[in-house]
């Protein structure tokens, strides 16, 4: 990006309008590779937002602040919904003056970046409603903003100090109601995070969420960090989705390197993102049978998820593909004749699948439990950025693999299954379906394994930035990994699927009777490991 | 001079001691100088009360000629004994009560007032049930529910007094009316104001007229027992009534609509057929679920046990009407059980339910709030109040070993007596009555069971129900004198049910104790009662005697004899379940002791799901509680929401909004509102013909005139 | 309905017979490494550069502290390796309080309680104590019940590097159990913060919150790893070491 400052570009006519006519010289468009990078000045940025996500071509993906020293880089990334070039908007701030409008009103999707931006960076969104109070929680030293240069992640003395963290606000005021609290510590095998059900007893009218239990700035640890060990932290920070992950950031540092990897190794790794995606929908599967006590069926469906572990392990040597992956291809080759294995066994644990979902199909007192429970309608998905199944769910069918396609997506694309209801019934099928489809993609993928070396012999690893994005089981996932010029990592950026859905749910989950609460949850299927980081 | 005459001339004179001396002390010693005198005059009514109602023979004492209204007559029959002795034994705790209750008004109203017009309330109370002819009842009656009205406005500075007393008043007239024209068409019929020649007179009256006396009579009563569908002022006036006057209207003035009903329907014109009965029974099965329903979803303590009242005079009708029925059927025996079911109801109504006002006023004085959703863990600030609260609410709940237990227990056997009936569409209401009844039971539990939970325990929800502090002495003494009261009328039906049994002899002919309560638990008496000697002499080996040689009774047994097939058709001996559930409790806990002998116990904080701060806001309301009962009668209850938005934020980041949910009582909306709308748009109507043109003003003349000669053309 | 019964009733018995019997099926477990001997491993050691410093030279070989490693496979796909990869899954080990004072005796031989709390564990973890309660390891046919309060917990089960939130929820989740109460720590952030570390964030391993009894390293640690934990935590089975030395296992 440094290097490469052109010219405006004038010639593709949807961005003339960016020229100065209209933006008074305020804003200046520059291509970086296939990136088109629009500096902006901080008192334009709202409507220059506004102005991209009018057209409804683009979506939001994640912001990326970045500390200078003297000044901090918010980089708002978009994306087009068609696929294409990614849209950088870029602002500086100075460190004295932290202050920059919140586009969250006019970009819904951007409203939890912006907080989490706000508490790690101390930056002052203007406009924006509900700042503060939300990744960090009582125990973290007052008016810590872990992000920036000078905190010292490693220091533990300035920890017991504790900030007298305000009651969540009520979002129901109604006489005689109350907030139910859940959590953090569950009454199940839950992952650690705080629900307020706002209720006038039975019906419930909002859900008010507390998440980042489960901050462990990820983010911050890699900062100073050779590859090797930010590698670690992108594949176990959610080790559910550790291979998409670590293929994420792979892919970033691969593309600031400019080299692409082997062709066996695109094939091999988009075989383990499939079954990685296999299993997870199995485990969400499980989820969901659970939430409504169906204990046959959530014992089949946990069969299903042993025996895809299993497979995994078989293949790679680990249960959750731990270790597999390494920038410039993979750290070990995989057979021929055992990825076919593989896939046939994939196949087969597939029809188990459909099988179990043909029984859940026949069983009303299951789908009366899911059908109309926890809708997200269309635009509300597209409005709050949704991704991955659950937006699928809602009708909003965007695939990264589609609408970029990595590893070997391009040679062999997926169908991407659509679903129009939005209810948690919607969202089940979207689950079965694509863990059939990623089965299929398996056989496809392992019937012609190019031949060749799996993995680049060295990797020149130079200065610079890039995005890599990886359909995740759950969703796209956003890593943004900038290195500096001793190959160590400067900034990483993680946007994982459940960071864009949790609102998502938190809208889906309004004005339903208490029952349906554990339902709603698992047929989001998110994770909070992925979620806090 | 007898002994019912020497008390009542005792209660006059320190009554209206009372109210000379309310207006001469100074605010400071008038408190208790209302306690004195209210107590004092309260013992000569329950003298007054008590002789009445076992003398056995009705007692004229006073009679005037007053014309031209005829002759003015006072006295004393059981039926109103009862209810004098009812009164005392609620204004005696009351008057104590009062005592320190009055402490919160000394600084912004009169106390001097307030006496005066409690002891004159409670005198017209009095006079309505010693008049005995029809002039003299009305007067006084109408005496009641002005001096009523005084009572219920007594906080003239709030703003929602005036309206609710307003709505009482004009619901009162309306009733008035309509008793009164009950009562003239019987002194029309008799050619006398006198009860005596009413009631000698009443059996040849025209099936139309009689007909008409019941609906006026029933309509107009109902008012002041509070049966739906007139009984719209009781939820609006108790809130804003003093508390010591909530408890006075609950529990003794409620009961006068009840007295009225029987006293025309049974007393003066005893039923000669089944449908006003079974009509009866029908809308005090109705206004025992409607009422029970409301109070479970309310969550201002005062507007529930209103609510409350309003079911359980329904529970009185509904038996009444049962009662009715048998009498009308020619059933004597269910009818004298339906008719002591009824009694016995409500007598402990009274003392439960003035239990529960003088307790909610104990928990407004230590806490500050009677708004459940504010209240919570008073049971640590005031245990003794807590204590008498949940004797309170058992007894309201129906639960042994309380008094509520045995009335509503002798009044759902009493529906299950419609076996005897022969007619099927009677036999059909009574079960559906039934139905309502038991539905009534179960929701009361719901009810009582949120109040006593969301009010005295968990944690307190607002920062006025955490400094809760005891309730003055007077209080507590008042509190304790009722919970007493419930608890001897809960264990020892045996002596109460042959006590009310002179009202029932009286009104029905034949004896409940004799049914009730046979005499062959006495010893010495055997054979001749249709039961086998081996059956009464296992009765006589498990103890049913126990307790006879300590004080005259009959045992501690209340048993309903059947036929040869079913010696027994029901028995209960609450004084037993006494003895039995504490050595029953005992023996769970010395179990409990054994298996866990060397444990220690080790207190905790509240598990909360690790949560860090743990607030009361976390924790159930009353309305939370409350609100499955809402969910399931949506169709009657009818909610609706006013939702507005309280944060100024675009609608995605879900901007907070406050919301209220209304319910219009269903009587309110079905009934009294159309009524109002309507009057309004007549008034209107009329209006428009005030136009202030003296032609059209000249014509209006002229057609009266002119219709005027029409009639006496007509007549003549 | 009735299919279900069908379907439970066709699945047969899936479930291992381990403990009393070891279980063979492939991909149970990830295995770990274990230390090599001679001086040639003890070179290789020290240039393995394993991530996570948990391959350190000794004497005559390589020793591992498996409170760090975490399976990323470095040392084994070397060409000079400093260990050997053994298979296998008993890896639960006891604290030194844990040997000394802290016996649970035979009350809960036959039925224990567990409450399990997530630390701040990455899906892994939860997804394999997810495992132990489903029919291929079915904890209940060893006694073993979640329970949904701490107040009838005999053990409390963490995952995860302790984050700060977390760490007043568990003190005030032990806190809330009867004794005698044990604290299981599963999973190699627990036991040292694992690539968390220890910061501000992450209190880098359970045992500076709330004093451990048994260990279960592993990232994650398969079911049978854990079951081989709770079972340690109950003494049907022995405790493992938590160090691999060469010239054997010790501590």
């Amino acid at each position: 990006m440094d290097e490469s400052i052109a010219a405006p570009v004038s010639s593709p006519s949807a961005w003339a309008a960016f020229g100065d006519e209209i933006w008074q010289g305020r804003v200046r468009v520059e291509q970086v590779g296939s990136t088109n990078v629009l500096h902006c000045a901080v008192d334009k940025l709202a409507a220059l937002c506004e102005r991209l996500m009018s057209s409804g071509e683009h979506m939001f993906a994640t912001l990326v602040v970045e500390d200078e020293g003297a000044q901090l880089l918010l980089t708002y990334v978009f994306y087009p919904v068609k696929g294409g070039a990614f849209t950088h908007v870029v602002i500086r701030q100075p460190i004295s003056k932290l202050h920059v409008p919140s586009i969250a009103a006019t970009v819904p999707a951007a409203d939890w970046h912006e907080r989490e931006a706000a508490d790690l960076f101390g930056l002052a969104f203007d406009g924006h409603p509900r700042l503060g109070a939300f990744v960090l929680h009582d125990g973290w030293p007052e008016s810590a903003q872990p992000m920036r240069r000078e905190f010292d992640i490693h220091d533990r003395t300035s920890v017991p100090s504790r900030r007298d963290v305000p009651e969540p606000n009520r979002s129901l005021d109604a006489p005689g109601s109350f907030s139910m609290p859940v959590g953090p510590v569950f009454s199940d095998l839950a992952e650690s995070a705080h629900f307020r059900i706002e209720t006038l007893g039975e019906d419930v009218s909002r859900i008010a969420v507390r998440f980042f239990y489960k901050y462990r700035a990820v983010e911050k640890l890699a900062e100073g960090q050779p590859l090797d060990r930010v590698l670690l932290l992108a594949e176990r920070f959610s080790g559910a989705a550790a291979f998409a992950h670590g293929l994420a950031f792979c892919q970033a540092v691969e593309d600031i390197a400019h080299v692409t990897v082997p062709a066996r190794a695109m094939v091999l790794r988009a075989i383990l993102a499939e079954l990685e995606r296999l299993r997870s929908h199995a485990a969400t599967i499980t989820g969901i049978c659970n939430s409504t006590a169906l204990a046959v069926a959530t014992s089949q469906a946990a069969m299903i998820e042993e025996d895809l572990l299993r497979l995994s392990a078989f293949v790679t040597g680990h249960r959750y593909l731990f270790g597999m992956l390494t920038p410039g291809g993979l750290a070990i080759d995989l057979p021929d004749e055992l990825c076919r294995q593989t896939a046939a066994q994939a196949e087969m644990i597939a029809r188990h699948m459909a099988r179990l979902h043909r029984l859940l199909r026949q069983s009303s007192s299951f789908l009366d439990r899911l059908e109309e429970v926890g809708a997200t309608s269309s635009a509300a998905a597209a409005l709050l950025g949704l991704v991955g199944p659950v937006a699928r769910a809602s009708g909003v069918a965007r695939d990264i693999r589609a609408l970029f396609p990595y590893a070997a997506y391009r040679e062999y694309p997926p169908q991407v299954p659509i679903e129009m209801q939005g209810d948690g019934y919607a969202r089940l099928r979207v689950f079965f379906r694509e863990a059939a489809e990623s089965a299929a993609l398996m056989a496809r993928l392992a019937a012609r394994i190019p031949d060749g070396a799996v993995s680049l012999a060295d990797i020149a690893l130079c200065q610079g930035a890039a995005l890599g994005a990886v359909e995740a089981p759950l969703g796209a996932a956003f890593h943004w990994v900038r290195l500096g010029a001793d190959g160590r990592v400067l900034r990483y950026h993680i946007t994982p699927p459940s960071f864009a859905n949790w609102p998502g749910f938190q809208f889906a989950a309004e004005e339903f009777a208490f029952q349906d609460f554990p339902i709603i949850l698992a047929t989001f299927g998110l994770s909070n490991a992925e979620c806090d980081r | 001079m007898n002994a019912i005459q020497i008390s009542l001339v005792a209660y006059f004179v320190l009554a209206a001691a009372g109210a000379i001396a309310a207006m001469l002390v100074s605010a400071e010693r008038n408190p208790p100088v209302l306690a004195a005198l209210g107590a004092a005059s309260s013992v000569a009514l329950i003298a007054a009360g008590g002789t009445g109602l076992v003398a056995d023979t009705p007692a004229t004492f006073a009679a005037w000629q007053f014309l031209p209204f005829g002759t003015i007559r006072f006295g004393v029959d059981p039926l109103s004994a009862l209810f004098v002795l009812i009164t005392g034994a609620v204004a005696l705790p009351v008057s104590i009560f009062s005592c320190a209750y009055l402490r919160r008004y000394q600084e912004e109203y009169s106390l001097g007032y307030f006496g005066l017009l409690y002891h004159l309330f409670l005198a017209a109370i009095v006079l309505v049930l010693l008049t005995r002819d029809v002039f003299s009842f009305l007067v006084a009656w109408e005496l009641m529910s002005v001096l009523s009205y005084l009572l219920v406005t007594y906080e003239s500075n709030r703003d929602d007094a005036a309206q609710a007393a307003f709505v009482m008043l004009a619901m009162s007239e309306a009733g008035m009316i309509l008793a009164a024209g009950a009562l003239l068409l019987l002194a029309n019929g008799a050619g006398s104001t006198d009860f005596a020649a009413i009631r000698t007179s009443a059996q040849g009256l025209d099936p139309g007229i009689r007909w008409a006396v019941f609906l006026l009579s029933f309509i107009g009563f109902a008012v002041k027992a509070g049966l739906v569908p007139v009984n719209s002022w009781l939820p609006r006036a108790h809130p804003v009534a003093p508390t010591n006057v909530s408890a006075l209207l609950s529990a003794v003035m409620v009961n006068l609509g009840i007295y009225g009903i029987v006293l025309v329907n049974l007393r003066l014109m005893p039923p000669s057929g089944t449908v006003p009965g079974a009509m009866m029974l029908a809308v005090g099965s109705v206004s025992a679920l409607i009422g029970i329903l409301y109070a479970t979803i309310e969550s201002d303590l005062k507007r529930l046990l209103a609510h409350s009242t309003i079911e359980n005079m329904g529970i009185v009708a509904a038996v009444l009407g049962a009662a009715m029925v048998f009498l009308a059927d020619g059933d004597d025996l269910p009818a004298a059980l339906a008719l002591v079911a009824a009694l016995y109801h409500l007598t402990n109504h009274s003392l439960y339910k003035a239990l529960l006002f003088t307790g909610t006023g104990a928990a407004q004085t230590g806490s500050g709030t009677r708004d459940l959703d504010r209240m919570g863990g008073l049971i640590r600030g005031m245990p003794a109040t807590t204590l008498f609260f949940l004797v309170g609410s058992l007894a309201i709940s129906a639960l042994p070993p309380f008094n509520g237990f045995v009335s509503e227990w002798l009044v759902l056997q009493t529906i299950l007596r419609s076996v005897v009936i022969a007619s099927k569409p009677l036999r059909l209401i009574f079960a559906l009555s039934g139905a309502l009844l038991a539905l009534t039971a179960g929701l009361a539990i719901t009810c009582f069971v949120k109040v006593f939970a969301m009010g005295f325990l968990g944690i307190p929800r607002s920062r006025e129900a955490a400094r809760a502090s005891e309730a003055p002495v007077a209080m507590r003494v008042a509190m304790g004198l009722f919970a007493a009261a419930c608890f001897l009328l809960g264990i020892l039906p045996t002596y109460m049910i042959p006590i009310l049994d002179h009202v029932v002899r009286e009104l029905g002919g034949s004896s409940a104790t004799a049914a009730l309560v046979p005499p062959f638990f006495q010893v010495g008496v055997g054979g001749g009662h249709g039961l086998s000697a081996a059956f009464v002499s296992d009765f006589h080996a498990i103890g049913a005697q126990a307790g006879k040689e300590l004080i005259p009774g009959r045992g501690l047994v209340v048993l309903l004899r059947g036929g040869a097939s079913n010696p027994v058709v029901f028995a209960i001996s609450p004084a037993y379940s006494v003895v039995v559930f504490p050595i029953l409790l005992g023996l769970v806990f010395a179990i409990f002791r054994l298996l866990t002998r060397g444990r220690r116990v080790a207190r905790r904080a509240v598990w909360a799901g690790g949560l860090a701060h743990f607030a009361p806001a976390l924790t159930y309301t009353a309305t939370g509680f409350a609100n499955p009962v809402r969910v399931i009668f949506q169709a009657v209850l009818r909610p609706t929401v006013n939702e507005q938005t309280i944060e100024e934020m675009p609608a995605f980041f879900r901007p907070a909004v406050r919301r209220e949910l209304r319910e219009i009582h269903v009587v309110d909306r079905l009934l009294l509102g159309p009524a109002a709308m309507c009057l309004r748009g007549l008034g209107n109507t009329l209006r428009r013909m005030h136009s202030g043109s003296v032609n059209l003003y000249a014509v209006y003349v002229l057609a009266t005139l002119l219709v005027a000669f029409a009639i006496w053309a007509g007549i003549r | 309905m009735t299919q279900w019964v069908w379907e439970g009733l066709t699945s047969g018995i899936r479930t291992t017979r381990y403990p009393a019997r070891e279980e063979r099926a492939p991909g149970v477990s990830p295995g770990r490494p274990r230390a090599r001997q001679g001086h040639e491993a003890s070179r290789n050691a020290v240039a393995s550069g394993c991530p996570t410093d948990a391959i350190t030279a000794g004497e005559d070989g390589s020793s591992i502290d498996y409170r760090h490693c975490v399976h990323c496979f470095r040392c084994s796909r070397t060409t000079s390796p400093a260990v050997d990869w053994e298979s296998g899954y008993e890896w639960a080990a006891e604290s030194e309080m844990a040997r000394v004072a802290h016996r649970l005796g035979h009350f809960f031989r036959r039925s224990l309680n567990i409450r399990f709390v997530d630390a701040g564990a990455c899906g892994a973890c939860m997804g394999e104590v997810r495992q132990v309660n489903n029919p291929y390891y079915n904890m209940h046919r060893l006694g073993f019940f979640l329970t949904p309060t701490p107040r009838n917990a005999d053990i409390l089960l963490v995952a995860g590097p302790v984050t700060l939130p977390m760490q007043q929820a568990l003190r005030d989740t032990y806190e809330a159990m009867p004794p005698p109460k044990r604290v299981v720590a599963m999973g190699v952030c627990a036991l040292s913060g694992g690539v968390f570390g220890r910061g501000a964030a992450v209190a880098g391993g359970l045992n500076d919150v709330l004093p451990v009894d048994v260990m279960i390293p592993g990232c994650p640690p398969p079911p049978l790893a854990i079951l081989h934990g709770l079972l340690v935590a109950v003494e049907r089975k022995p405790p493992q070491p938590l160090i691999s030395l060469s010239g054997g296992p010790s501590r």
